[in-house]
């Protein structure tokens, strides 16, 4: 009895960090966006799962996986580009269209994904192949590596906002349009950055998720769902505040698909941000609007 | 002088919409009542986004509450009280408004992107509720109920005339009174509103325990019209075809969302079929939703103030 529960703690810490950092990726794009441009990007799972889909079909025709999964990547990020230049940032000030034409994006691509392939699920190969076992418990090692990847980037994008003068610059524009105009900051280039990070961010969950779960077309809706749960819980805006979140709602999800099964997965994550909410309405670490 | 009037003109609309069955096909009088129940959807939608301003993304929680309810009403699945068909879709209605008092309360504290985003991951947290206990709520497939609005299709369309009529009127009435203009105030400057002593939180969660209502009416109605419950009623294409036929009739207008529901679920369930099939031998990934969805991006980015909006305009900037 005693390894069988040390054994189900290890598999929850080994699930419980691989969903973190990948939903952790998808937050922390989707609340930079918001942060910065203040558009709610309900398309934001839609990039997650397109890249993916890119990336199985670039692999399909022979291509490298490593080449595949750069490719992908940068994929996801001109697609958030052309997105923003083509539909919303016609009509960013109408916070009601900009809900309504993402939400229809992603509807729109769910369905051509869904009628192109089908509602399957499939997987971009394995970047790395080989289990380690841990105290009797197989650990793939491309969970190992999507962890790392994850943390890696989180870290950069800490960097890339703090430390570089693009991501001042951003940050910048964040804080006030206007007045960041003012002093000569090009904001039209910095929301187009911005959106280039949050997609290639994205791009780069979406990857890491169909490396290791099944994906089908719907799993874009679940990416947004997770990220706005997240950033819900973590404040909107705060890109921190995200990955403290992320982590609490991978280990929650773990600990709920070991005890209570799959299908409790998401009735049990949502309930508990709402319980957290009724608590602390602005989320971990929100302003106040 | 006035009023005479508008009375005059719904007469006449009411007297119209009645006299439809005689000269219109059996098919297309059943669609016909399915999209003036739909309208109820997308009108109460309206009472709360257009008027105070708050996008509520998670309208088809409360339309799938008021289903399972009047459906679970009407099935041995729980040991629960048969109750008569127009008593369960009220008792769906009143389900619906209990969950969106306590959504409303929790939420509506919050400013507007915090509820959006709370209310858009709702419908999914009840649409799990049908699979997690399928033995409850029937699964993926719902279930079929035995007693229905009534036996034959133009008795049904009938009774869905008259539960539109009466719930777009009560609701119409609602916005036009003194609450309407304090919800209203809330939509233009929530600060201010909150300034001169209006209690905006009070008239928010009642603006959105109204449109629940409406919404498990809407709901529970369906339900005993198509005689299926299904998880489609939580789900979010029906929640972006009730934003859609909202958004092209004009938020805040009550007439032009009620106008937007019956050509948009005519347009898809009619129309759009037909110009599907044009395009099938293109072998392109093409269906009514994707149709629905594209017009709706286009529609969005020409006339960002909707489509009544945007013609009112344009006639103005013509004749000017």
């Amino acid at each position: 009895m005693e390894g069988l529960s040390a054994e189900l703690l290890l598999r929850i810490i080994v699930f419980g960090a691989v969903a973190s950092g990948i939903w952790a990726l998808a937050a922390s794009g989707f609340s930079l966006i918001f942060g910065v441009v203040r558009i709610l990007n309900f398309a934001h799972g839609t990039i997650f799962v397109l890249s993916a889909y890119f990336g199985i079909t670039l692999t399909n025709y022979g291509v490298n996986p490593y080449v595949a999964f750069v490719a992908s990547i940068l994929f996801a990020g001109v697609f958030g580009v052309a997105m923003y230049k083509i539909a919303l940032s016609p009509i960013r000030e109408s916070k009601v269209m900009v809900i309504i034409v993402t939400l229809a994006i992603a509807l729109l691509v769910e369905q051509i994904l869904m009628m192109t392939f089908g509602g399957h699920g499939i997987s971009f190969p394995s970047l790395v192949e080989g289990v380690v076992y841990v105290a009797g418990v197989p650990i793939t090692y491309k969970r190992i590596l999507t962890f790392i990847i994850a943390v890696i980037a989180l870290i950069s994008l800490e960097f890339f906002i703090t430390r570089t003068k693009t991501g001042k610059m951003i940050m910048a524009t964040a804080e006030d349009m206007e007045a960041a105009m003012l002093i000569g900051i090009d904001t039209e280039k910095a929301l187009v950055i911005t959106m280039f990070v949050s997609s290639i961010l994205a791009g780069l969950g979406g990857l890491l998720y169909s490396q290791i779960f099944a994906t089908t077309p719907i799993v874009s809706l679940k990416a947004l769902i997770y990220a706005f749960a997240i950033v819900i819980l973590g404040g909107l805006g705060s890109v921190r505040g995200s990955i403290v979140a992320a982590f609490i709602v991978g280990y929650t999800l773990a600990i709920t698909i070991s005890l209570l099964g799959a299908r409790w997965s998401e009735f049990v994550v949502l309930l508990t941000i709402i319980a957290i909410l009724i608590v602390k309405p602005t989320g971990l670490y929100g302003v106040e609007e | 002088m006035k009023g005479m009037k508008r009375v005059i003109a719904l007469a006449i609309t009411l007297a119209f919409a009645a006299s439809l069955p005689l000269y219109i096909p059996e098919a297309f009088i059943y669609l016909l009542g399915l999209a003036l129940l739909f309208a109820i959807l997308v009108v109460s939608w309206d009472v709360m986004v257009g008027y105070t301003g708050y996008v509520n993304l998670g309208h088809t929680v409360f339309v799938g509450i008021g289903a399972y309810t009047a459906a679970l009403l009407q099935s041995q699945r729980l040991a629960l009280p048969t109750l008569p068909v127009p008593a369960s879709i009220v008792m769906g209605g009143f389900i619906a408004a209990l969950v969106g008092l306590f959504i409303g309360i929790v939420t509506l504290r919050l400013r507007g992107y915090y509820f959006a985003l709370v209310t858009a991951i709702l419908p999914l947290v009840f649409m799990q509720t049908v699979f997690i206990w399928p033995d409850i709520f029937g699964g993926e497939e719902g279930f079929t109920i035995e007693h229905g609005l009534a036996g034959s299709v133009v008795e049904k369309y009938y009774a869905a005339l008259l539960i539109a009529f009466v719930s777009i009127a009560v609701m119409l009435l609602i916005v036009n009174s003194p609450v309407g203009l304090k919800l209203k105030a809330i939509r233009e400057d929530e600060e201010l509103a909150e300034a001169v002593g209006i209690d905006t939180v009070k008239y928010k969660i009642m603006a959105f325990v109204i449109s629940s209502f409406f919404a498990g009416i809407g709901g529970a109605a369906i339900v005993h019209y198509r005689m299926v419950v299904a998880p489609d009623l939580y789900d979010i294409p029906l929640m972006l075809l009730v934003i859609l036929s909202a958004v092209i009739g004009g938020l805040g207008t009550i007439y032009g969302p009620m106008i937007g529901g019956l050509l948009i679920y005519l347009a898809k369930n009619w129309w759009l079929k037909e110009v599907v099939d044009v395009f099938r031998f293109t072998a392109l990934p093409i269906n009514d939703d994707v149709i629905l969805y594209l017009i709706l991006i286009v529609v969005a980015i020409l006339m960002p103030e909707g489509v009544y909006q945007g013609i009112k305009e344009k006639l103005k900037k013509e004749r000017g």
